[in-house]
């Protein structure tokens, strides 16, 4: 028996879900924490909150377009930490504007080397950058002498610590990157190009798209992000600290884009669910801080969110009607 | 499926509206609602504004900063304060994002055990803007803080270099040479006892042989630092290394390489401790995480109650040398603050 009427119900709830759920979690993940926390219920804490969900939300762009092509990228904690501290010891020479530009630069430069390893040489892209994981972090202790490099350019402080209107500028820089992004992903040929990649590479090199090309610009992409995400890091700390910056930064980016609904084999994913999932998480370790959780249970929620977050989506593939193999 | 789509995103900002607009009430409500309350009890008792500390740690993985930790908390309670703590959980970004929430939830002054001491300068200037007062307790400091608590290190490395001395003075294959195991150059305030301990022994009349620098924080990286020492000089007859757990690797490569060096540690950690009673380790210079904790709450209430003044001053900690004759003692002292056995 072939029951319609059932995989009409299941499809709206997959639908619904696809739409709202995030959303739905971000409001459960406020109201809890509000209503345990009265300190997390403050303004000042919902806006700093806000501010430093950008530091994950910038990476997590980069990180959506490179998972959805089926790739993705462990290296990006340590280019956080190389490409700060090259940046911000530029700029007593080149300036603060001058440092914040050859920062972006850098990282979109190796991004594009990973992306040549990976698309030219063919070397699968978990052995690429893992390599890269302890190259880009030798590098940056090699560069510093392992000391730290403080920053006191004004015009890079205040990407991370500066207002306009009242407004955080990290969280505008964000909200830039995300409809930029957006754009690119929606109405350009190019983000019909990653999509065709993720759920079939063969297909779309059939199909004319010059495949290796299109990984190289996505690596790149994901370099240039994280450049910005470093900028606005180091604005945030005062200092670039070649061992300690960007230590875990790559599980927390992807975690974000797992948990925005991104499938880890490719093809489907949402940049809008990564910008709410890098919200839920920076609200979610800020409460359990405010209650007092010890970093070991920390540790564990956070563990557990990310599997919760992956058989979630198998859930809503499974209503939907899309079962991945 | 459009119609969903435009219904998403007018979800999205409604749903944001009404959190920044629930959140900003919320926040002037709570601002407003203990004003009331202080006014009720000024007519009753005397006008006393409550005191509440917030404090930032590192990590809570370590026993050195659990002590820590409690010396703040208990200093605190004896105090009659109000405590907060967030835990680093050993990450800079979330270091600065904690001092920022202190900031927010109006504490009157807060403590902190920096991660990353170099990237606590724009949180400490935002507290200070606030009109907070910021006190470190150990690691190290940047930007405006009050005042960095930490131990006397220089006066430790001094310790260990008399000690050896006392020890060695009369024994006729004294070689007159020492090794010492540092610490890398970032660590500007832990690198002091290494300084301490070359000048007392250069002023003893001693040679530092050998000088090499733990790669590796862990016992394993004593260790690998050792063997290195000991075959750049072979004839030292004391060591000293500047922090705990790489000591013991140290004095255990000693035994490994069947010499008679004598290894002086630093930190006090459990593991030092059992090395000592084990006749492992000679001695180890005791650093005091309770009273660096402790302290730190108590320039704290000089400068909110008192109102001194304390600007980027360093305010150092006593050490104690530990040996095979004073360790029960004092492991003793160490169990009746800490609540839990010392080694």
């Amino acid at each position: 028996m072939y029951d319609v009427k059932a995989k009409k119900v299941k499809m709206k709830i997959g639908q619904l879900w696809e739409n709202f759920g995030l959303l739905f979690l971000f409001v459960v993940v406020v109201i809890i924490f509000s209503i345990l926390s009265p300190t997390f219920r403050t303004y000042y804490n919902f806006a700093n909150n806000f501010r430093f969900s950008s530091l994950i939300g910038i990476g997590a762009i980069g990180m959506t377009f490179c998972i959805m092509s089926g790739d993705f990228d462990i290296s990006i904690g340590s280019m956080l930490a190389l490409v700060a501290v090259i940046g911000s010891s530029l700029i007593p020479k080149i300036g603060g504007i001058g440092g914040v530009l050859s920062t972006i630069a850098i990282a979109s430069f190796l991004g594009f080397v990973n992306g040549v390893f990976i698309a030219k040489l063919k070397i699968p892209a978990f052995i690429t950058t893992l390599g890269m994981l302890f190259v880009f972090r030798a590098l940056a202790f090699i560069y510093t002498n392992n000391t730290p490099v403080y920053i006191q350019d004004k015009f890079w402080l205040f990407m991370g610590n500066g207002k306009v209107y009242g407004i955080p500028f990290a969280v505008i820089v964000m909200v830039i990157c995300y409809l930029s992004a957006f754009l690119l992903l929606r109405k350009s040929p190019f983000g019909r190009y990653i999509i065709a990649i993720g759920t079939n590479k063969r297909a779309a090199m059939l199909s004319g798209i010059n495949v290796d090309n299109v990984k190289i610009i996505i690596f790149t992409l994901l370099g240039f992000f994280i450049g910005v995400a470093s900028v606005v890091t180091s604005a945030n700390l005062g200092s670039a600290n070649p061992g300690l910056m960007g230590q875990g930064y790559e599980f927390q980016v992807i975690t974000a884009v797992v948990l925005g609904g991104t499938s880890l084999k490719g093809g489907n994913g949402s940049i809008g669910g990564a910008f709410i999932a890098a919200m839920i998480l920076t609200y979610f370790k800020n409460g359990l801080g405010l209650l007092q959780v010890s970093s070991y249970w920390q540790y564990i929620a956070v563990g557990l969110i990310l599997i919760l977050a992956v058989t979630l989506n198998r859930i809503k593939y499974t209503l939907l009607g899309q079962v991945e193999v | 499926m459009s119609k969903i789509k435009y219904l998403r995103v007018a979800l999205i900002i409604v749903v944001s509206l009404m959190l920044a607009l629930t959140f900003t009430l919320a926040g002037c409500k709570k601002e407003a609602a203990p004003e009331k309350e202080e006014e009720e009890v000024a007519e009753e008792a005397a006008p006393e504004k409550k005191i509440t500390i917030g404090y930032s740690l590192w990590t809570m993985e370590y026993t050195f900063f659990q002590n820590l930790e409690k010396g703040v908390r208990d200093a605190c309670t004896d105090l009659g304060y109000e405590y907060v703590m967030i835990d680093q959980n050993s990450d800079p970004t979330k270091m600065v994002q904690d001092m920022n929430s202190l900031v927010g939830q109006g504490i009157t002054g807060m403590v902190s055990t920096p991660v990353d001491p170099g990237a606590i300068g724009p949180a400490v200037e935002a507290a200070r803007d606030a009109g907070i007062p910021v006190v470190c307790a150990d690691i190290g400091k940047s930007g405006p803080v009050n005042a960095l608590i930490i131990s006397d290190n220089y006066h430790g490395g001094e310790l260990a270099a008399e000690y050896l001395h006392e020890l060695l003075k009369d024994d006729p294959n004294n070689t007159w040479k020492f090794g010492l195991g540092n610490l890398k150059p970032q660590w500007t305030y832990a690198r002091e006892r290494g300084e301490g301990f070359r000048d007392k022994a250069e002023e003893l009349g001693y040679e530092i042989a050998s000088e090499i620098i733990v790669e590796t924080a862990s016992a394993e990286g004593g260790f690998d630092t050792m063997q290195q020492i000991i075959s750049a000089a072979p004839d030292i007859v004391g060591a000293f290394f500047s922090s705990g757990r790489e000591a013991v690797g140290a004095a255990n490569a000693v035994e490994a390489a069947g010499k008679d060096i004598m290894v002086v540690g630093y930190n006090g950690d459990p593991e030092e401790l059992q090395a000592i009673k084990d006749g492992v380790l000679t001695a180890t210079i005791l650093q005091q995480p309770y009273l660096i904790g402790y302290m730190s709450v108590e320039i704290l209430k000089e400068i909110i109650e008192d109102g001194a003044e304390y600007e980027d001053a360093v305010v150092p900690a006593p050490v104690k040398l530990i040996t095979p004759d004073n360790l029960d003692e004092i492991a003793k002292e160490l169990e009746e603050k800490r609540g839990q056995p010392a080694y």
